[in-house]
């Protein structure tokens, strides 16, 4: 594996899930919870003659963001295409919950310095969401994961880093949204039901899977980011990444909430609102919502570099 | 149905194992494969366990990892593979790449 | 001896032209355009039963509309007909025989159609004249395959019928000259009729009627590899290919196969490459479909030119851009022309370079599987030593001079060899091997009663092949036994390669007949992907400066 100092500079979507939990804190902070020696694998996948990893396809551990524990969860979309099954979705909320703990513990042993050492949870999805294979306990474990992050409320911030090959489809799509932050790179992609399922079940002219910019332009950090799904907007590197998740960790809490899409009553109306607006304006194409914002040409927006597009780009205003 | 475990034992004429105790390369991707390094006193020899959906390769796994053995002249070393369709060229490049990384100086 | 002169009419085929042609005055409109919804009627009037048609069908462009309009026309009007065409691709080319309006098929490539023609084969809906390559039935246009009707496709047309082929010209000119000058009928679709075309690619008193398609021709982005796809295994390959043979012999004048191993290697020149200080030295003059993956070894200052079998889909602008490297008109754009490229690919070249998917120990190689007759397009003409060539260079003639046959069928006359090189991985996806005892073109030729093998490469063209475990230097060997030894000497855990003796593999080793990664000095620890000089689709984008455009199923951004 890379050294810490080459990650750094390390495209983040070509990243495995190791590299990126050890870049994403820093340098030489990470420490890993059942690592491959430890050789929990998903005792399902054997029966059924399907191959098996290690670490079940997730590394999961803690390092520091400055002064601040990260819990990081870092999914790997080669094994299995990243889905969700028992043993990495119970090493999942497992590190949810470890977090949880340690922020009890600081609280109580450092009173007065809980908003300096606060930890986080910092989880980079690469999923299509629960393991087929092991169904009832990879849906058990997206319900654990979302009891988790009420858990977290108000208490220990919870980001969702999204930008890797498989991007975060399936139920995760859903985990993803609830978090408090969110931080994607140009490839990073977040939906519910994956594109290929849309046109199996609709049809080439509802929604053609084979039209990767249009994949894209749907699901992609461009439109998240522009809609207000997305806070940060990030260069592909794990460098990038890292410094971003840095910041977030530095935030006080009443921050972190306003970045919030859902959990509580404005919320809900406010996207409603864009429910209405999506009704009323029967968009065709993403693009139209991009032009509805303010874009005046939002067919050039797909082309620009991350740091032209940040420049220009003109965003839904939240209430 | 169920997965293939494999597991070969060989001689070595070296006992140079490798300087960490353990170490881990690789992820279970179609036609990819994970290797997992131990250090172990096995009187110079190597083991090896490989777990792998395909069916009919036992002579070839035995083969590709005495080729391995044979070529770094390594003992002394547990090697445990989860493999996923690996094709042969695959299996070695990734057992050279983990080797080398067992071997590195340790990371800053 | 008293010679006996015969009397005969010498013009029947252009009166029987001028009476077809004048049947269908009722169909055109300002000379010779006809409308689409009139296109049936029109192929009904102007083709007979028994005639030989062509659709143009290239590897990238598909005279689309006219092979949907063919195969709607009245059975009972029309049947029987003679395919003569260089690509099957669309469904449309098999349902003219299902339907009965074709019987009889010359053909080149089948591609997505290969599995019906096998299928149509078996119940004798088809009846197989035989599979050419490119220029062998380019050159039987001209000789008993001259066409008598040619449906074809440009992209724009004028009211005189004059055509603008643009870009991705492929086949058209051969098809026309040898249809229009036995007399033939040539009808095209157009995606435009304007009013002046950008320049003129086959004029108009060449062509009888053209009709504007309802939609644009369909076009096959064929020649486009996402960098991404590429496997660690293929940049080692590379990697072997360049320093084991490339750098070896000099390897100027070249041509690339279409798969993800010459990708690499055309990925790996502006890195791996420019290490080993091989820039001038190899790659500088190219018979090649313009392949993204070239880009950056152009934008690095590798190529001096590259001339196109056809377009691909996205690369307009860049190669428009580059005219000092691609073969440019007038007007700006490139002009691709699948014959000339051909001719180049068989005797300018000093080397081919592909993959394939199975090898048997006789060297022969073929991408032919049971059930699908395929055929292999330009393959063989670039994968063969061209007996006609009289022109020497310096990889031509170092591998001529390693070739151990040449005392014994050449004497003392200087000869030289052209490199064909295959490259394989021991075991393909899903551990397909990739040497077998015998190829799948043997058990492919019973099925469809074909009488000869379709082998793409032939044993005795070969002389490297490149594996994993190592590359065959195949000239050298001085007899089939060590040739069959060599190359089991490289095919791994296959069947093949498990009868490898290990000292004969050891001796070969000695004599540089087979030499491996080790022997070549690549750290094979070193060849990753982190090589690649564009990592993806985007990458390429870069380095084009914004110039090449890649389709939409492409972009992941």
């Amino acid at each position: 594996m890379k050294k810490w100092s080459e990650l750094k500079d390390s495209s983040f979507f070509d990243a495995s899930a190791r590299e990126r939990a050890v870049g994403l804190v820093d340098k030489g902070t990470f420490t890993e919870f059942l690592h491959p020696l430890d050789r929990y694998c998903s005792p399902h996948l054997v029966v059924l003659g399907q191959a098996v990893e290690f670490d079940d396809g997730m590394v999961c551990g803690v390092g520091l963001l400055g002064r601040h524990p990260a819990f990081i969860i870092s999914m790997e979309g080669r094994f299995i295409g990243g889905a969700i099954g028992e043993v990495n979705g119970a090493k999942m909320v497992g590190a949810i919950r470890l977090a949880l703990t340690a922020a009890k513990e600081i609280k109580a042993k450092y009173p007065g310095e809980y908003e300096a050492k606060r930890p986080l949870v910092v989880i980079s999805f690469e999923t299509g969401g629960v393991r087929l294979h092991e169904s009832n306990a990879g849906l058990l474990a997206h319900a654990e994961v979302m009891d988790a992050f009420q858990d977290c409320r108000h208490i220990v911030p919870v980001v969702s880093v999204v930008g890797s090959k498989v991007g975060c489809f399936g139920g995760m799509g859903f985990v993803a949204a609830a978090a408090d932050v969110i931080v994607m790179n140009e490839q990073g992609r977040i939906g519910l039901t994956g594109p290929e399922v849309i046109e199996q079940e609709m049809g080439k002219e509802e929604f053609d899977a084979s039209n990767k910019a249009l994949v894209y332009r749907t699901t992609g950090a461009k439109h998240k980011y522009i809609i207000q799904d997305c806070n940060y907007l990030v260069e592909d590197t794990i460098g990038d990444f890292h410094k971003v998740l840095g910041e977030i960790a530095g935030k006080s809490m009443e921050e972190i909430e306003k970045m919030r899409r859902i959990g509580s009553i404005d919320l809900v109306r406010e996207q409603q609102e864009l429910v209405k607006l999506v009704g009323d304006m029967q968009p065709k194409d993403s693009m139209d919502v991009w032009k509805h914002f303010g874009n005046e040409n939002p067919a050039a927006l797909p082309e620009l570099s991350t740091a032209e597009f940040l420049k220009t780009v003109k965003r839904r205003a939240r209430s | 149905m169920a997965l293939q475990v494999l597991e070969f034992n060989f001689k070595s004429a070296a006992t140079q194992s490798i300087p960490k105790e353990w170490s881990h390369t690789g992820v279970t991707g179609s036609g990819d494969l994970e290797v997992l390094l131990e250090k172990k006193d096995l009187g110079g020899g190597v083991k090896a366990k490989v777990v792998t959906p395909v069916k009919g390769f036992d002579a070839v796994w035995e083969k590709m990892i005495q080729k391995f053995v044979t070529d770094t002249g390594v003992g002394n070393l547990s090697i445990e593979i989860n493999d996923d369709n690996a094709t042969p060229i695959v299996v070695y490049m990734r057992l050279r790449q983990a080797l080398a990384e067992a071997t590195a100086k340790e990371a800053e | 001896m008293e010679f006996k002169g015969i009397t005969r009419e010498w013009d029947t085929l252009k009166k029987d032209t001028k009476a077809r042609v004048g049947a269908a005055s009722a169909y055109t409109k300002n000379g010779k355009i006809v409308d689409a919804e009139n296109t049936v009627a029109l192929l009904e009037t102007v083709i007979k039963p028994f005639d030989k048609v062509n659709i143009e069908g290239n590897n990238q462009k598909q005279a689309d509309f006219l092979a949907k309009c063919l195969c709607e026309v009245d059975v009972k009007k029309i049947h029987d007909l003679h395919m003569v065409q260089s690509v099957l691709t669309l469904p449309e080319h098999l349902d003219v025989f299902e339907k009965g309006i074709a019987k009889k098929l010359d053909m080149s490539f089948s591609g997505p159609q290969a599995g019906r023609i096998a299928e149509f084969l078996k119940e004798g809906k088809l009846e197989l004249g035989a599979i050419h390559t490119y220029l062998e039935l380019y050159g039987r246009y001209f000789v008993d395959l001259t066409p008598r009707v040619a449906l074809i496709v440009a992209t724009m047309a004028d009211a005189a019928g004059n055509l603008f082929t643009g870009f991705s010209t492929e086949d058209t000119p051969a098809i026309v000259e040898a249809t229009k000058f036995r007399q033939g009928i040539v009808i095209a679709q157009v995606n435009e009729i304007v009013e002046k075309l950008p320049r003129v690619d086959i004029p108009g008193d060449w062509v009888d009627f053209v009709v504007q398609s309802p939609k644009p021709f369909y076009i096959e982005p064929l020649f486009t590899r996402d960098p991404a796809l590429i496997t660690d295994a293929q940049v080692l390959k590379g990697m072997m290919a360049i320093k084991g043979i490339y750098a070896e012999y000099g390897i100027k004048r070249l041509n690339h196969g279409i798969g993800f191993d010459t990708a690499a290697i055309e990925l790996l020149l502006p890195t791996y490459g420019e290490q080993l200080g091989l820039k001038g030295k190899i790659c500088t003059n190219f018979i090649l479909n313009p392949h993204p993956s070239l880009i950056p070894a152009i934008e690095c200052g590798w190529v001096e030119s590259v001339h196109c079998f056809g377009g691909e889909l996205g690369m307009e602008n860049y190669v428009a851009a580059r005219s000092d490297i691609f073969f440019v008109g007038p007007d700006g754009s490139m002009r691709s022309n699948r014959a000339f490229s051909q001719t180049g690919g068989h005797y300018a070249v000093d080397m081919f370079i592909g993959g394939t998917l199975q090898i048997d120990p006789y060297g022969n190689s073929s991408t032919a599987t049971a059930n699908r007759v395929a055929g292999f397009g330009g393959a063989p003409n670039m994968g063969c030593d061209p007996k006609g060539r009289r022109h020497s260079t310096e990889a031509w003639l170092k591998c001529g001079a390693e070739y151990s046959k040449a005392p014994e069928l050449w004497g003392t006359v200087h000869r030289g060899k052209r490199l064909v090189v295959q490259i394989a991985e021991t075991f393909r996806e899903k551990l397909a091997p990739g040497f077998v005892e015998e190829l799948d073109a043997f058990a492919l030729a019973k099925n469809a009663k074909l009488p000869i093998e379709p082998v793409m490469i032939y044993g005795d063209d070969l002389t490297h092949v490149i594996t994993e475990d190592g590359i065959a230097y195949l000239h050298k060997c001085e007899n089939m036994e060590e040739r069959t030894a060599a190359i089991r000497g490289i095919a791994g855990f296959t069947e093949v390669g498990l009868k490898a003796d290990p000292k004969t593999t050891a001796k070969l080793k000695e004599r540089g007949v087979i030499r491996t990664t080790d022997d070549l000095g690549i750290d094979i620890t070193k060849a990753t992907r982190s090589m690649l000089a564009a990592k993806n689709v985007h990458d390429l984008v870069v380095w084009s400066k914004g110039l090449y455009n890649p389709p939409a199923r492409f972009r992941n951004w």
